[in-house]
């Protein structure tokens, strides 16, 4: 009715739907988890009467845990730094690439997200498993003796979860460099600069906006995996989010379950904060 | 310092021709502008001789040295681009430095050059901004200090002004062509806009289909254009249908509804032939009709602030169109006389 106000309005209607659907489905559950880390540990019941700092103890005075989350931060590190090595010559040859079966090439790299993470992940295990695909083409050939351990460790979680999150750095960082005004290339090789140089000098450090958000969502996917790590970690090697899960579904430990979540939530967000902030790019902020 | 020339450049991506055997002799210092509509080749003949693009044909030639051949980087060339295309993720100073430290200019001298560039450039004081931090025209400024810190042999300007707004435009086509001056450096010049190419030119290169229609300078391009699509789109033009009634080895009579005129110029065509015979719009000076002789009718008039434009009819369906300073100013439905300077009048070659 009143135009004036219409106007005013309309901008925060846009964000009701994602508002509702962050209130309810993220904002509540986290504040349900958050009141859930202090409550009392019970037997056989999901928890008790009273509340207590006692989660977060038992936490941070178990060197097991610790290191387990060392471990999970670690993994996601190895995880996002394979991904940069090898997404980012595929994202600079699918920005730059000839225009010929460009379509394709977009396409093949799209196409694992179009298979499920359980068989993919699954897929892992028929390759890396002792008696997989490459132990016992290894051990047929006589190249080794015993099956290498590509399992049930962090490099094989390793392995898959690159496999898994590589698009994730490649489409950042592709349309990055997609973003580049080639002139400004250009200016640089009519200022002197040879191939290897406008790379290094001009294309590398305007692609970095592109790798930095790479960076944090194939960290922050990789820290909180759960179905990679569980199916090829196994019992051996686990991640936060895997004792997070065993905590809620087979200890029926839902307070420690909690506390263990909010942890890797903040621990990994106060990691990505680092991140950004180390790799903060001056010129790239906007006014 | 460094004389261009190109012989016979041609360059296809599939399809007709986009430059289509260029020849062009530059001397060292001089500023030429290759003017033409987009698609004319202009700036692709640019790209050629910047080395982005190689030619299919022909060659460029630097003090008669053959650079054809070489990657841009080892032409030491200085270029100014139409968006500025500067580093957005180096300063200004940064951006100054780059063509040094590819020389691999001593630190020092990179410090005091490009400090010295930045006076000559008026950018004192923001050596340390980025440049999404400045306007369009301090852009500009470091695009052209850029380009010039490194005293490259030759300086290419891709139509640098297209995206100032009108008076920027013409503060910094006064300030490119008097530091082109100064620093005395051969120049390539791209626009589509005429007057840029008339003012600030020592030559001028008009361009259509990949070809170069005519070269010359600027008061040859505007005043005797030698067809009429160069006529045109330098400038507005009458076109005046006329037949030759007499020719000579310097004069040529034609008739036209205008009455008859001479032309001092070469005939091109036989007694009797049809031609155009053109009058720039300015060349016409209209005064208050005294009697009913010569007499115009203004059937349309439009304010342009310096200068009014006039349509003027002389005949029934011939018409005229005039430009005037609007000290006398005209009604439409006024009766008008018409003086024209006989110099005025010029034949346009049958190519048009």
């Amino acid at each position: 009715m009143n135009p004036g106000r219409r106007r005013v309005s309309a901008p925060m209607l846009l964000l009701l739907p994602a508002l509702v659907v962050l209130t309810l489905f993220l904002l509540v559950p986290y504040l349900n988890i958050f009141v859930m880390s202090f409550r009392m540990p019970g037997q056989g019941v999901p928890y008790a009467e009273g509340w207590t700092f006692g989660n977060y103890g038992k936490f941070f005075s178990d060197w097991f845990f610790i290191g387990q989350l060392v471990n999970t931060l670690w993994i996601g590190a190895v995880t996002t730094l394979a991904c940069l090595l090898i997404g980012y010559p595929v994202a600079l040859q699918l920005a730059r690439g000839s225009e010929r079966l460009r379509a394709l090439r977009y396409g093949i790299v799209l196409t694992p997200l179009l298979v499920g993470i359980v068989i993919r992940s699954y897929g892992w295990t028929i390759i890396l498993g002792n008696n997989g695909i490459i132990n016992r083409t290894l051990t047929g050939w006589g190249l080794i003796d015993g099956p290498l351990p590509l399992m049930y460790n962090g490099l094989g979680i390793i392995i898959a979860l690159t496999h898994v999150l590589l698009p994730f750095m490649i489409l950042p960082v592709m349309s990055a460099i997609q973003g580049i005004d080639p002139a400004v290339e250009l200016a640089a090789r009519s200022l002197g600069a040879g191939r290897s140089t406008v790379f290094r000098r001009v294309t590398l450090p305007l692609s970095l906006p592109g790798v930095q958000s790479g960076c944090i969502l194939v960290f922050i996917l990789s820290v909180s995996a759960y179905v990679t790590p569980a199916l090829i970690g196994g019992l051996r090697v686990k991640t936060v989010a895997v004792s997070v899960v065993d905590a809620l579904i087979d200890s029926f430990q839902w307070p420690f379950g909690s506390a263990l979540a909010l942890i890797l939530s903040v621990v990994g967000g106060v990691c990505v904060l680092a991140f950004a902030r180390m790799t903060r790019m001056r010129w790239a902020v906007r006014r | 310092m460094t004389d261009v020339s190109l012989r016979s450049l041609t360059k296809t991506f599939g399809g007709p021709p986009a430059v289509d055997q260029v020849s062009l002799d530059i001397r060292d210092g001089e500023f030429v502008s290759l003017l033409g509509p987009s698609g004319c080749g202009k700036t692709t003949t640019l790209k050629l001789v910047a080395g982005f693009e190689m030619a299919d044909a022909g060659s460029i030639e630097f003090d008669g040295e053959d650079v054809s051949q070489l990657p841009a980087e080892k032409r030491d060339i200085g270029m100014v681009f139409q968006n500025y295309a500067l580093f957005p993720h180096l300063t200004v100073a940064q951006n100054l430095a780059f063509g040094l430290e590819m020389r691999n200019t001593p630190r020092a001298e990179i410090a005091r050059r490009v400090s010295q560039a930045m006076d000559t450039v008026q950018l004192v004081g923001l050596g340390e901004r980025y440049p999404r931090q400045l306007s369009g025209g301090q852009q500009q400024r470091v695009a052209l200090a850029r380009a010039l810190v490194i005293e490259p042999r030759i300086l290419l300007l891709d139509e640098p002004l297209a995206n100032l707004d009108a008076r920027l435009r013409d503060e910094m086509r006064d300030f490119i062509r008097e530091l082109q001056r100064r620093v005395g450096i051969t120049t390539i010049y791209v626009t589509h806009d005429q007057a840029e190419a008339l003012t600030m030119s020592d030559r001028v290169v008009v361009m259509f289909a990949g070809k170069v229609a005519q070269a010359g300078v600027p008061r040859d391009i505007y005043e005797r254009p030698v067809s009429r699509a160069v006529a045109e789109f330098v400038g507005r033009v009458n076109l005046l249908p006329a037949t030759v009634l007499e020719t000579s080895n310097d004069t040529c009579r034609f008739q036209t509804f205008l009455g008859q005129v001479v032309v001092h110029q070469a005939a091109s065509a036989a007694v009797g032939q049809s031609v155009d015979v053109a009058l720039r719009p300015e060349s016409i000076s209209l005064l208050a009709a005294t009697d009913s002789v010569g007499v115009a009718k203004v059937i349309s008039a439009s304010y342009g602030g310096g200068l009014i434009d006039y349509r003027v009819e002389v005949a029934p369906g011939q018409t005229l169109h005039v430009q005037a300073f609007p000290a006398t100013r005209f009604a439409v439905g006024d009766a008008v006389r018409m003086e024209i300077r006989p110099e005025s009048y010029w034949l346009l070659g049958k190519t048009a």
